[in-house]
């Protein structure tokens, strides 16, 4: 198990020794349930580091913002940032360092093994409750997760109220880290992909009908968008304004500018937007899950990133997030790949 | 006028209002939002928190201003469509939901009365439903001058009594809605009147979030522009729109133009929700853009809601219905904040 | 009887392959349907997705890609990536309850103007059964 008071000594240390500017991990929330992202920047804040069940955030997002952050700056600190990552962050982050968003040596890795558990899904455990107020969870033995109530502790198997992805996860501990707390111990996950093959099976219509009836509902908040790691370019072509203008761009350049995607949230452009957010993460979307479940209208959209996963695992082979150094599944191909549709 | 409607009788009465179009909480999947009826029956009125306020009923995210189209001579026609007036009745609103109208009344008013807001604000009528169990464990209206069975903005307050609702009609579209019913309703008694003043005392208790001396806020952020404060608070924001997407009071938009043919043009002038936690937001057309970051932005949301509006308006620019805190995708708590502004100003 | 529907194509066909092939089929004076609106990009590789959920968008009842042979391209290894790519758009687009038939895509040469015309011919022969293509076109 990750032993906090560990990994808390090894954040001093790096800080105290200023080896990094700062520490990207979880902190509790104030009011006290479930944990944040926190940035601690001096060793005095160690102590507000956590490891508990709530950790659901893939921090890796981050890094964005810091890469943005230090293009801007003129004489920009160049120790590497801190950061916590789990089995799937980590896999993030090997998909920025292999697209080279970001060098190995921006970051210094505290790998968290999530072992035979993982991080839990609220809305399961707010049914499992039944309504009762939380007032703490932690990890417990036997792959059990530990929920303080007001009627005191009970322990509820992981399994019940694991967050979707966790449940079909296949690498549930960092595969890239300078230093890892807990064992790499490998789930016994059946099928990686049996939610996704339910769905699979409906028919052509009532997929349609589903996914029409699904991203009708979407408000174009972009949640999706802002919380996944992937999503890190500077311009999107959902966006009406184009960041690459600058004060020379002329008016006819501005002009020309295509709007691929209408802002009206209707079927139609709610489709493009997401058609081509699912294919821009083809073979980059490591299933962090954190599109899903920051999406404020509960709209599935692990069913439609997971697909392509699916796809670029049997139609080609490619795993995403587990090698650097290995061209990605876009810019690269292999001669014997499938031809059978095309005329 | 007062009147007290069994359980029973409320789907008689949505019967009598047919000719209306309905709106009211629906259930789909685990969320809740307003939606059109098919039946009477089918009104729940025991629902947590709507994830979208009702202001998109009023305020949709999309809105046609106008259509334009250049006819054989290349004259360019333009024809405004306004929206339909449908009489429309919204069973359900929560009293910071009903508050917040009268907020964004305030902005689509003044010089300019937008047509496009009144139309459907003036042939709707708020049905509220008073909280008596917090619907948000973040709900926090007290704090702005709200509260769990606020009147404000309502033309009928309904307080469910356990088997009966007791019916506050509140202006005139109220009564006209009662009165097309009137052999469903009875007298209220002494005793239900009883019963619901000690049912609004007890909500106003089971209340537990609140934002302490806010009062001061307002002149503590005007010396807070340039505070460290946003850099900090803002490290997690992910710059998405659910805070004032949902937000029942914002009421930012853009306008474009929806183009469907370029010769001969023809194409719709539509106005859509936009936010200020959007980068574009603020992008001039040279590339230049004065709210650049987080940090800038999350101050922007603050001090429209707790300054600007404030100075302009006399309110704040929230009702306290906590949407923001609970959706929020990284927890980042509007009340925090300005605690945080409070103890920056002592 | 109502007009029979005359599906509308947007084939995206690389300039030295595949457009050239159309060439051919029209210098030569072959016959084949009328539904196409040809869009000349410079290779196959260049097609992004977006231009083919796009397409669907404004309207497009069928899209087609058309690249040179494999071993063909002028970039050599272009339509080595587009052969990936597309396959990827067409799971999706099937995943998400489109008609397969409404994309397609071909290796057509330079010389193969016959070739060019009988996919045509296909093509309108597979999407008239399917009448106009409205779930992702915009109707705003
Ligand atoms: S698409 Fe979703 S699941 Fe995939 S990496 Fe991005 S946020 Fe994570
Ligand atoms: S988070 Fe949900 S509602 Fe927001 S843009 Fe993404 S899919 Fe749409
Ligand atoms: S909802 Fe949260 S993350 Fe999104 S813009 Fe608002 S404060 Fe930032
Ligand atoms: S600012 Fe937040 S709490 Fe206040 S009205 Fe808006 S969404 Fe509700
Ligand atoms: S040039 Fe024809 S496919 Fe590349």
């Amino acid at each position: 198990m990750v032993n906090l008071d560990n990994l808390k000594k090894e954040a001093n240390r790096i800080l105290k020794e200023e080896k990094v500017k700062y520490i990207i991990g979880y902190k509790k929330s104030s009011n006290g349930l479930f944990t944040v992202p926190a940035f601690i920047k001096n060793p005095e804040e160690v102590e507000k580091l956590t490891w508990d069940p709530t950790c659901v955030y893939n921090l890796t997002r981050f890094l964005v913002d810091e890469k943005r952050k230090k293009a801007k700056e003129k004489e920009p600190d160049e120790r590497p940032v801190g950061l916590i990552v789990k089995g799937c962050d980590s896999r993030a982050l090997v998909v920025l360092l292999q697209e080279k968003f970001i060098n190995r040596d921006d970051v210094y890795i505290l790998g968290v093994s999530c072992e035979e558990t993982g991080v839990l899904d609220e809305k399961k455990l707010a049914k499992t409750l039944k309504g009762k107020k939380v007032k703490n969870i932690e990890f417990g033995k036997n792959d059990n997760f530990v929920v303080t109530t007001k009627d005191g502790k009970t322990e509820i198997p992981a399994k019940e109220i694991l967050a979707e992805r966790c449940l079909e996860c296949n690498a549930n501990f960092p595969v890239i880290s300078d230093i890892l707390f807990g064992e790499k111990v490998k789930r016994k996950s059946d099928n990686p992909f049996e939610s996704l093959e339910k769905f699979e099976s409906l028919s052509k219509e009532e997929r349609w009908t589903f996914w029409k009836e699904q991203l009708d509902k979407c408000i174009r908040c972009y949640a999706c968008r802002s919380v996944c790691p992937m999503c890190y370019c500077d311009e999107c072509v959902a966006d009406t304004i184009n960041f690459a203008v600058i004060a020379e761009t002329t008016a006819e350049e501005k002009a020309q500018k295509i709007k691929w995607v209408e802002k009206s949230p209707v079927t139609s452009e709610n489709f493009v937007y997401h058609l081509v957010r699912a294919i821009h993460l083809a073979g980059r979307c490591i299933d962090c899950g954190e599109c899903e479940r920051a999406c404020p209208l509960d709209i599935p959209l692990r069913l439609l990133n997971k697909k392509l996963e699916k796809e670029a695992k049997e139609l080609f082979g490619y795993e995403a997030g587990f090698d650097a150094d290995v061209p990605s599944l876009v810019s690269s191909f292999k001669d014997e790949d499938p031809e059978d549709f095309i005329r | 006028m007062e009147k007290i409607l069994t359980k029973k009788s409320f789907p008689l009465w949505v019967k009598e209002l047919v000719s209306y179009k309905i709106y009211a909480p629906q259930k789909n999947g685990d969320l809740w939002n307003f939606e059109t009826i098919k039946k009477p029956e089918s009104i729940n009125l025991d629902f947590p928190n709507t994830v979208l306020p009702p202001k998109n009923i009023i305020f949709p995210q999309r809105e046609v201003l106008l259509e334009f189209e250049s006819s054989n001579e290349n004259k360019l026609q333009v024809k405004e469509t306004l929206p339909d007036d449908d009489p429309t009745i919204i069973f359900g609103v929560r009293p910071c939901d009903a508050k917040a109208l009268t907020l964004t009344d305030k902005v689509f008013s003044g010089d300019f009365k937008d047509p496009y807001y009144w139309k459907r604000r003036n042939s709707t009528v708020l049905i509220g439903l008073a909280c008596n169990i917090p619907p948000s464990p973040n709900c926090f209206c007290l704090s702005v001058g709200g509260s769990p069975h606020s009147k404000e903005g309502l033309d009928i307050l309904m307080t469910d009594l356990g088997d009966k609702y007791f019916v506050e009609s509140l202006s005139e579209k109220g009564s006209t809605l009662i009165n097309l019913a009137k052999p469903l309703f009875q007298q209220p008694k002494a005793a239900d009147k009883k019963a619901v003043e000690k049912t609004q005392a007890e909500a106003e208790k089971k209340i537990t979030r609140q934002i302490k001396d806010i009062k001061k806020i307002p002149s503590i952020l005007k010396n807070m522009f340039d505070s460290p404060l946003w850099d900090e608070e803002s490290l997690s924001c992910l710059r998405c729109g659910i805070c004032t997407y949902l937000c029942p009071t914002c009421h930012c938009f853009d306008i474009n133009d929806e183009v469907a043919s370029s010769s001969p043009v023809k194409g719709k002038r539509v106005r859509t929700w936009d936010t200020c936690q959007f980068p574009d937001f603020t992008m001039h057309s040279s590339g230049h853009n004065p709210r650049p970051d987080r940090a800038s932005r999350l101050r922007q949301r603050i001090f429209h809601k707790f300054q600007y509006f404030v100075e302009r308006y006399q309110n704040y620019l929230c009702t306290g219905c906590g949407r923001c805190i609970s959706k929020c995708p990284v927890g980042i708590d509007i009340i925090e904040v300005l605690d945080k502004v409070r103890d920056y100003g002592s | 009887m109502a007009e029979e529907f005359e599906p509308k194509i947007v084939a995206f066909l690389c300039k030295w392959c595949s457009s050239a092939g159309s060439d051919l089929a029209g210098v030569s004076r072959m016959e084949y349907p009328s539904n196409v609106v040809p869009i000349t990009v410079m290779c196959s590789g260049s097609i992004s997705p977006l231009y083919i959920f796009s397409a669907f968008n404004r309207g497009a009842d069928g899209v087609l890609v058309s690249g040179c042979h494999p071993g063909d391209c002028h970039y050599i290894k272009g339509n080595f990536y587009a052969r990936r790519r597309i396959a990827l758009v067409k799971k999706l687009l099937d995943y998400i309850g489109l008609e397969p038939q409404r994309f397609q895509m071909s290796w057509v040469s330079a010389a193969e103007g016959k070739k060019y015309t009988q996919i045509i011919k296909d093509f309108v022969k597979e999407l008239k059964p399917l009448g106009p293509q409205t779930k992702l076109r915009r109707n705003l």
